[in-house]
């Protein structure tokens, strides 16, 4: 890796399909994974394997990450507040998250194993509202779930909890 | 899922059972099924409704939605999880559990005893039997047992109720309907809330219902009277509740969109709580106090603890508009002399305002629920607008026109604002805090003015105790020119002294007995304790003028006042000798001054806090303004003239030495006793009004009080030594004179005159002896009692010393005849005699010493050898003469020539002879 200035310095990662990527290290230090690695390690100049993350979606985190990288650190006070975290979704964001929806659960999987916390949120989010006001068939069908019940045991389900509906 | 359990009820898919699993776990793969856990943030984003159809997809689902922490969290959020009676509950339950557990399991044994135990199965027909007698877990303990239970819920959801010995706390679908359908349930529906494991979901649910209606209907609503709450419930009073309601219901509310639904909830509750906050202003104009305000208030308490009600009540209260009636600050300053302050004006005005705040308690008790805190904001705003007002114009215009009447104002004003605060009355359900809040609260719109008080106060003890020293110097310098010495008898000093700091202790002590004793109710029409210390200060500082304008304001302190007074006069005259250096009257002057200050300053000690921390400081600051005037000011210089008047002091020019004392030295000596007398007038002070007052900690070696008092005790032992240094000189210089001028050289030689008889006839000491020890004795004397008993046992050893040494010099000087022994020896008798007096062994030795010396002169010539004996003879003078200073002693002898060859050959052997 070229020497650089400390401002621009860059760090290379190479994804699970072999794919070697430099980026800025102030942009992959949003990963909190990353940065606690960096840290620990030390400045070796080899490129950090992501095994469990391949390079499509390696550049469309990177993306979101490039957007992001002037957002003040994520506070170490995880989910004190439940509230706190489910602010609606920015404009810039909900346009990244226009994705296939394998896509989707593959940036959220990289988010969770990165440790990108908003990121993760935001793509949490994005699967909520994809959630709203859908049956529940068709939510198996979006999310490719068995529906292991009989009709009688989902009725049972739906009026026992009949007081939450709108 | 326990798949055992599926496949007898479900029947769903029983024929592709095993291709079903298969295709499944393909799909699987193809398409990532996120975590659990990522599933689980997913479902913290969902509206409730939402939450329960994704439940429906699958057992996996459905188990993550029921789960019962994220319910727990809800109802936490809203502040209705109480995790004690949740673990009581449980506890409770399971003991139930057990007992039935226990007789369900003697069934069964007997059962099993019977022998039916392959038929159970059958009977049992897959509930919870079935599954306990075939894996036998009876004793397999409590978390095991739990754990079944959950499962049986979530694996058998048509058992909509769920018995197992909790009939208390079954919650079916119906509950929540039912509180949907009667509004009039709902009202109270959170405060019901009930913590229950395991049954968090329903508990929300129950909370759910009744509210989300209400809660989503408002926030889609377009205006404000549109929301179905306000048609359902008429009355204000529900419509508050519902609405404080729904504010705690939004919080439990975590799905996307939570905050401008939140932001109509508050406008909307905005807009209701100034319809009825017009209301009860309304109430308010009216005065309509047990109609409109009442019921407006308690609504306003019920929707959000009623601040705006309370904010109103204050702000247009008629204190707030009528402040003028209570008083005019001015009023204690117009009319009152110059120095003082006339404290009834300010008196009333607290007693005005305390009596309309004890009226519009009862208001208070009578609008608003006991819940709320009304009269605490109310004082606080009437400390910050009234008392602050108040007070400020008063200091300010007090401190431009009289520094003294300033501090007299601050002063005495505080202390009535302090009774003011304990005489408003506390309401029916006040904290039991509630006078501390209110002397708080009080207190804080005086400490402004406390800073600019405290420095004042000392500048003004600066200044008074400055030009009270001042101005006796000057008084001095006028009279030096008639100054006369005066001979006291030192008959009863003590005795005097005693009485006089018992009377001075009296007065130190007696404003602080009464101060606390003093009830607002009492005092009303009296004074209070400052000024009337001030103006007894002026009593004792001109004791025998007495100033008509105080006295009839004063009664108390008077009388004490008058006897110090007259004590110090009878002391002052008794010590008219040192008038001329300091005056115990001028300290005594200083010492009310610092008195009264503290006194002031020591109230604000009650405040608490930094300002009281001040205090204590200032009051510190004071003490040692005091030490500082008195000590260096006032006694040093005393001290030094005297010792200068002592040097410079020569008995060869005083020309009478008929008095029984040297003037100078007497003067000192006297100097000395008021010396100590004031230091000990300190030291009372100090006790009393700096320790017991709890103003100083008397065992802070760092504090400056302290180490000033030290300094002080210090300097007047210094002072004292060095006098008496010179003291000792002085009278040594006397006794040499009297020695050389009064000893006729007969007096021991008496044989020259040839009148044998006659000499012999008169046994004892000469003249010069008896005025020698009438000298000394009567200037030793003077310390006792007024000196420390080390310091004076030091003086008298050095007394003593010095006048052995000036008298082994007058005896050399003298020639002595066997017939004049008599009269020495008699002379050092009476030395001897009055040295024993002193109780100082060495000395003692030193003077019999000198006894067993004068004893050479007695024997006769004619035995030569015994002389030589005595010389020799080094024990009898206890060491103290060796032999050739005895010899010296020796030669004086009037017949030395005679018996000096006899001597000397007796005691040097015959080899002196042959040379």
């Amino acid at each position: 890796m070229a020497a650089s200035t400390p401002a621009t310095q860059m760090i290379t990662l190479t994804t699970n399909d072999g794919v070697d990527m430099t980026i800025e290290r102030q942009v992959a230090e949003r990963s909190i994974l990353i940065k606690n690695l960096l840290e620990d390690v030390g400045e070796t100049g080899e490129a950090i394997p992501i095994p469990n993350v391949s390079e499509p979606v390696m550049r469309k985190v990177i993306e979101w990450c490039e957007q992001h990288k002037k957002d003040p650190p994520a506070s170490n006070d995880d989910d004190s507040d439940s509230r706190k975290k489910s602010t609606d979704i920015d404009e810039w964001d909900q346009k990244f998250m226009q994705v296939d929806q394998e896509m989707l659960f593959e940036i959220i999987l990289a988010a969770n194993y990165l440790d990108i916390k908003a990121l993760l949120d935001v793509g949490c989010k994005t699967v909520a509202n994809m959630i709203k006001g859908k049956s529940p068939e068709e939510i198996r069908k979006t999310f490719n779930i068995q529906n292991d019940f009989t009709p009688e045991e989902e009725d049972q389900i739906r009026r026992e909890n009949e007081w939450a509906e709108e | 899922m326990s798949n055992f359990k599926r496949a007898p009820v479900s029947g769903g898919l029983p024929r592709n059972h095993v291709l079903a699993s298969l295709r499944s776990t393909q799909l699987v793969d193809s398409k990532p099924l996120l975590p659990a856990e990522l599933i689980s943030t997913i479902l913290d984003f969902l509206p409730v409704a939402d939450l329960f159809r994704f439940a429906r997809t699958s057992r996996r689902m459905q188990e993550m939605v029921y789960d019962d922490t994220r319910w727990i969290q809800r109802l936490k959020s809203m502040g209705c999880w109480n995790e004690a009676e949740a673990r009581q509950r449980f506890e409770e339950s399971m003991r139930r559990k057990q007992e039935a557990q226990r007789a369900r399991e003697a069934e069964e044994a007997r059962r099993t005893g019977v022998g039916l135990n392959g038929s159970v199965n059958g009977i049992a027909g897959g509930g919870d039997g079935t599954r306990k007698t075939s894996s036998t877990l009876f004793d397999a303990g409590v978390e095991e047992e739990r754990h079944r239970r959950s499962l049986e819920r979530s694996g058998r959801p048509r058992n909509g109720t769920l018995q197992d010995g909790f009939d208390a706390m079954t919650l079916g679908s119906s509950d929540g309907d039912g509180a949907r359908q009667d509004p009039m349930q709902a009202l109270g529906v959170v405060k019901r809330a009930r913590s229950i494991r395991g049954y968090a979901r329903q508990e929300y649910g129950k909370i759910y219902g009744a509210l989300a209606p209400y809660y989503l209907d408002l926030a889609r609503s377009r205006s404000h009277t549109d929301p179905v709450l306000f048609q359902v419930y008429r009355d204000p009073e529900q419509q508050a509740r519902m609405l404080a309601q729904l504010k705690i219901f939004a919080k439990s509310d975590f799905a996307l969109g939570w905050h401008e639904r939140e932001e109509k909830l508050n406008s909307i509750m905005g807009v209701f709580e100034n319809a009825v906050l017009r209301e009860f202003e309304q109430g308010y104009e009216s005065k309509d106090v047990d109609g409109r305000m009442r019921r407006y208030a308690h609504i306003l308490v019920t929707l959000n603890g009623g601040a705006a009600a309370v904010d109103v009540f204050i702000h247009y209260h008629p204190l707030m508009l009528e402040k003028d009636k209570l008083g005019n600050p001015l009023d204690c300053l117009e009319g009152a002399s110059l120095g003082t302050v006339s404290l009834q004006h300010s008196e009333g005005f607290f007693r005005r305002l305390a009596g309309a705040i004890n009226e519009q308690v009862s208001v208070v008790d009578r609008v608003f629920p006991p819940s709320t805190d009304v009269i605490l904001p109310l004082l606080d705003r009437v400390g910050e607008d009234i008392i602050s007002e108040y007070v400020t114009a008063l200091f300010d215009e007090a401190h431009e026109r009289n520094i003294e009447s300033y501090l007299k104002a601050v002063s005495g004003v505080f202390e009535q604002s302090l009774q003011f605060a304990r005489s408003i009355e506390p309401t029916k359900d006040s904290a039991p805090d509630f006078t501390d809040e209110v002397t708080r609260i009080v207190a804080r719109s005086i400490e402004p003015h406390v800073d600019l008080y405290l420095q004042e106060e000392l500048d003004f003890f600066k200044r008074r105790s400055d030009a009270e020293v001042t101005q006796w110097e000057k008084r001095l310098f006028d009279e030096e020119a008639s100054t006369e010495s005066f001979f006291m008898s030192n008959v009863n000093r003590q005795a005097v002294k005693r009485d006089f700091l018992t009377s001075f202790k009296k007065v130190v002590m007696l404003p602080v007995n009464v101060l606390p004793a003093n009830p607002f109710a009492a005092a009303k029409a009296t004074v209070t304790q400052p000024a009337t210390n001030g103006s007894s200060l002026d009593i004792i500082s001109r004791p025998t003028t007495p100033l008509p304008t105080d006295r009839s304001v004063t009664p108390r302190p008077e009388a004490p006042t008058t006897e110090l007074a007259a004590k110090a006069a009878i002391m002052n005259s008794r010590l008219e000798g040192i008038r001329s250096l300091f005056s115990i009257e001028v300290a005594l002057n200083l010492i009310h001054t610092a008195k009264s200050s503290l006194e002031r300053v020591a109230n604000f000690v009650q405040l608490g806090g930094q300002s009281s921390e001040e205090a204590k400081e200032q009051c510190e600051a004071i003490f040692v303004q005091l030490l500082q005037v008195l000590g260096t000011r006032h006694i040093k210089t005393g001290f030094d003239k005297a010792v200068t008047h002592l040097s410079t002091y020569n008995p060869r020019e005083v020309g009478e030495h008929s008095q029984s004392g040297v003037e100078p030295l007497v003067t000192f000596l006297e100097l000395v006793n008021v010396g100590d007398l004031i230091q000990q007038m300190v030291d009372v002070f100090y006790m009393q009004e700096m320790v017991y007052a709890k103003l100083t900690d008397r065992d802070d070696f760092l504090s400056p009080a302290i180490k000033e008092k030290k300094r002080f005790e210090q300097m007047l032992d210094e002072r004292v030594a060095a006098g008496l240094n010179k003291g000792i000189d002085v009278l040594m210089d006397e006794v040499e004179y009297i020695c050389a001028t009064t000893q006729l050289p007969t007096d021991f030689n008496p044989s020259v005159s040839g009148d044998v008889f006659q000499q012999v006839v008169d046994i004892g000491p000469t003249s010069t002896a008896t005025r020698v020890v009438e000298v000394v004795s009567s200037h030793t004397s003077m310390l006792v009692g007024s000196t420390d008993k080390n310091v004076l046992d030091v003086f008298n050893q050095e007394v003593g010393l010095r006048l052995f040494t000036a008298l082994c010099k007058h005896l050399k000087r003298q020639r002595i005849s066997v017939d004049g022994a008599i009269k020495l020896i008699s002379d050092t008798n009476t030395y001897h005699a009055y040295i024993s007096t002193l109780r100082n062994k060495s000395l003692t030795q030193y003077f019999a010493a000198l006894r067993e010396l004068s004893q050479i002169y007695l024997i006769s010539a004619d035995h030569a050898k015994d002389i030589a004996t005595i010389i020799a003879d080094s024990d009898r003078y206890y060491g103290i003469f060796r032999a050739e200073e005895v010899y010296e002693f020796a030669e004086r002898r009037a017949d030395w020539f005679v018996v000096k060859r006899e001597v000397e050959r007796a005691m040097y052997g015959f080899g002196c002879c042959v040379m």
